[in-house]
């Protein structure tokens, strides 16, 4: 075993947190407030080859895996510019294109990604959250084309992608009565493509959106992997997706601490530092176990995908990472602002605008309830509610 | 064309300093990284090997405990490879001895252009340039903001107050380089994974040909006689504008004699 992060490991985040310092969380939070994006650093940091560090060295990419990418995704959040859109473009698409597309897709598609353009993913619907079974959005097959017919919901950067890749129902498996899953590459300015933003209270570039699919013709060769099998290529993406939803999480949560503890050591009101309090310093240093504890998970589950572990228990790390994850940054954001009394609310001290973020990484990518049930199932052997 | 670049790896500025009580010396202990002043050379150098069209980036650098992590860094940006010349014989040199050093061990590289910064982050004499340019016997440009090579002569923009004055010198030579000298890019993931095989060459003071006698604590002419903490900076003087602010600001400006 090996518990200390390699040379290599260290090297790649100080480049990387070299590099979006430069940027830094007034950056974010100008162009998050202005409507406007992040382009600049995403695209350094593409041009860089940090976005495709897990990509195949073969189609561009670093020749990494999704440890490397886990380091970049959250060196970037703990710098304070928390970027959703690598868990979606460079986790989950890539992964699942590297996997399951055929030579052509490969090379159509993931020399751009590796490069930095974007590719978004739309699975979730508004009668299918959680449940991907009931995935009513569905792909007909029409000679060369395939028809694409219904409506997805809360798809983010939609507005500043390239592609999406759209999970769709192709068929029902007669014994289940589930939906059988297919997954197509979708150019975001497809004819018959409708979207309309969500207005949300997060404070990021990314913006949310529904989509309504009136018939979009999607060539036969856009369809990635085999018709009906997408259910189970999606969840090789969704591993990747927890574990660097998980890292921003912790990202948020280094990111916070840091600014805490600079605050506790300098602000002075009744003649000593208020980190001298242990009020003060105790909520810090509970705040930073928590986070060291799910940053260590996070670089398990990082290692047995890497290192094709078993589904279950490489599934299991990532669910257990994303949860300790989001919780371990919702504690060390609530933790900092706290210790900054009224300022934690000032703008100016850029912590309170990350909350709606942080919060949401309880939610998504996978729900604090969901991760609970395949805990409580999938490890403890206890029955199913659903 | 080969570049030889030197390079100092320093404790983590980002990370509070200590200096050991009874040698007056800053500990080297704990996280060590490739200066940043010394970043610009390395990028400079691939530079001019890649434009010259062949040659490599070669860094030398003296450090104890064999450190070279800051040497995987510039190695990962892109250098070829290095010289580390780390010797417990060497703890406690002073410039001269170092720039001793350093000099021996170029001279094993075959250098065309020798590369340095202008200054160390931890350290800050500046003086090693200059002498390892003496001790090679090598021409010496300081404070490049510009650097080309024509054939067998160096072509430089020499930053001064005033602007800067254009200096050529014929190869081989040592130029130190400011900051402003070129943008150093970050070390690519595939350069990362690249510096892992690329070789750092290490050597001990009798290698070079040198007597320990000369250099360290027994070879140093320098002393440090005292350290003092830096005086806090004074609080600034706050200016109500009572209708004469800017009159008073002139005034102040005047009395600094900067206008």
């Amino acid at each position: 075993m090996e518990f200390s992060e390699s040379a290599e490991h260290q090297m790649l985040r100080r480049a990387v947190g070299d590099l979006t310092a430069k940027y830094g969380h007034e950056y974010f939070l100008e162009r998050a407030r202005s409507g406007g994006k992040t382009t600049e650093l995403w695209n350094e940091l593409g041009r860089n080859g940090f976005l495709g560090v897990g990509l195949p060295e073969e189609y561009g990419g670093g020749g990494g895996g999704i440890s490397e990418l886990a380091v970049v995704c959250e060196e970037v959040a703990a710098q304070g510019c928390p970027l959703l859109l690598i868990l979606v473009s460079a986790a989950i698409c890539a992964e699942v294109i590297t996997r399951f597309g055929n030579e052509d897709q490969k090379r159509a598609w993931l020399p751009g990604l590796a490069r930095g353009d974007k590719m978004v993913f739309a699975i979730t619907e508004p009668d299918a959250g959680s449940n991907s079974h009931k995935v009513a959005t569905t792909a007909t097959r029409d000679g060369d084309v395939y028809r694409l017919r219904g409506t997805k919901t809360y798809i983010s950067g939609v507005d500043e992608a390239d592609r999406m890749l759209v999970v769709t129902r192709t068929g029902v498996d007669e014994i289940t009565g589930h939906a059988q899953l297919s997954l197509f590459v979708v150019d975001t300015d497809a004819p018959r493509l409708e979207r309309t933003l969500i207005p949300t209270e997060i404070t990021a570039p990314e913006r949310q959106f529904q989509l309504f699919f009136e018939d979009v013709e999607v060539p036969a060769d856009r369809l990635v992997g085999e018709e009906g099998a997408g259910l189970r290529q999606v969840f090789f993406g969704l591993n990747p997706e927890r574990i660097t939803g998980a890292c921003i999480s912790t990202g948020i949560g280094r990111y916070a601490l840091a600014k805490a503890a600079a605050y506790a050591r300098e602000r002075s009101v009744w003649g000593v530092p208020i980190g001298t309090h242990q009020g003060v310093s105790h909520p810090l240093a509970t705040a930073k176990i928590e986070l060291e504890l799910a940053r260590l998970m996070t670089t398990k589950a990082a290692w047995l995908h890497d290192h094709d572990a078993d589904r279950n228990v490489a599934g299991e790390a990532a669910n257990m990472a994303k949860y300790a994850a989001a919780e371990a940054g919702l504690h060390c954001l609530d933790a900092a602002i706290q210790t900054h009394g009224g300022n934690g609310m000032a703008s100016e001290y850029g912590l309170a605008d990350l909350w709606g973020l942080a919060r949401l990484l309880r939610i998504a990518p996978v729900s604090r309830e969901m991760v609970l049930n395949f805990v409580a199932q999938q490890t403890l052997g206890l029955p199913k509610s659903y | 064309m080969n570049v030889v670049v030197c390079v100092k790896q320093i404790p983590d500025p980002a990370t509070p300093g200590e200096l050991d009580a009874s040698t007056k010396t800053l500990r080297r202990s704990g996280s060590i990284i490739l200066d940043d002043s010394d970043a610009y050379g390395v990028e400079m150098g691939l530079q001019l090997a890649d434009k010259a069209g062949g040659g490599e980036v070669i860094l030398v650098s003296m450090a104890p405990n064999n450190e070279n992590k800051g040497l995987r860094t510039a190695l990962a940006m892109g250098a070829a490879k290095a010289l580390l010349i780390s010797d417990e014989a060497l703890a406690g040199s002073d410039a001269l001895s170092t720039a001793k050093v350093l000099a021996k061990a170029i001279e094993r590289a075959d250098a065309d252009l020798i590369l340095t910064a202008t200054e160390s982050t931890d350290g800050y004499t500046g003086t090693i340039p200059a002498q390892v340019a003496e001790l090679l016997g090598l021409p010496m440009v300081t404070f490049a903001k510009h650097i080309e090579v024509d054939g067998d002569r160096v072509k430089v923009q020499r930053q001064t107050e005033a602007g800067y004055d254009e200096v050529e010198s014929p190869l081989p030579a040592v130029v130190s380089v400011t900051a402003g000298v070129v943008e150093p890019r970050y070390p690519s993931f595939k350069g990362i994974m690249a510096a892992k095989g690329k070789p750092v060459d290490e050597l001990k003071v009798a290698d070079l040909g040198l007597d320990a006698g000369q250099v360290g604590w027994a070879g140093a002419r320098q002393e440090i006689a005292d350290v003092s903490a830096a005086e806090e900076r004074k609080a600034g003087e706050i200016v109500e504008d009572e209708g004469d602010g800017a009159e008073r600001i002139v005034a102040f400006l005047e009395q600094l004699k900067v206008i």
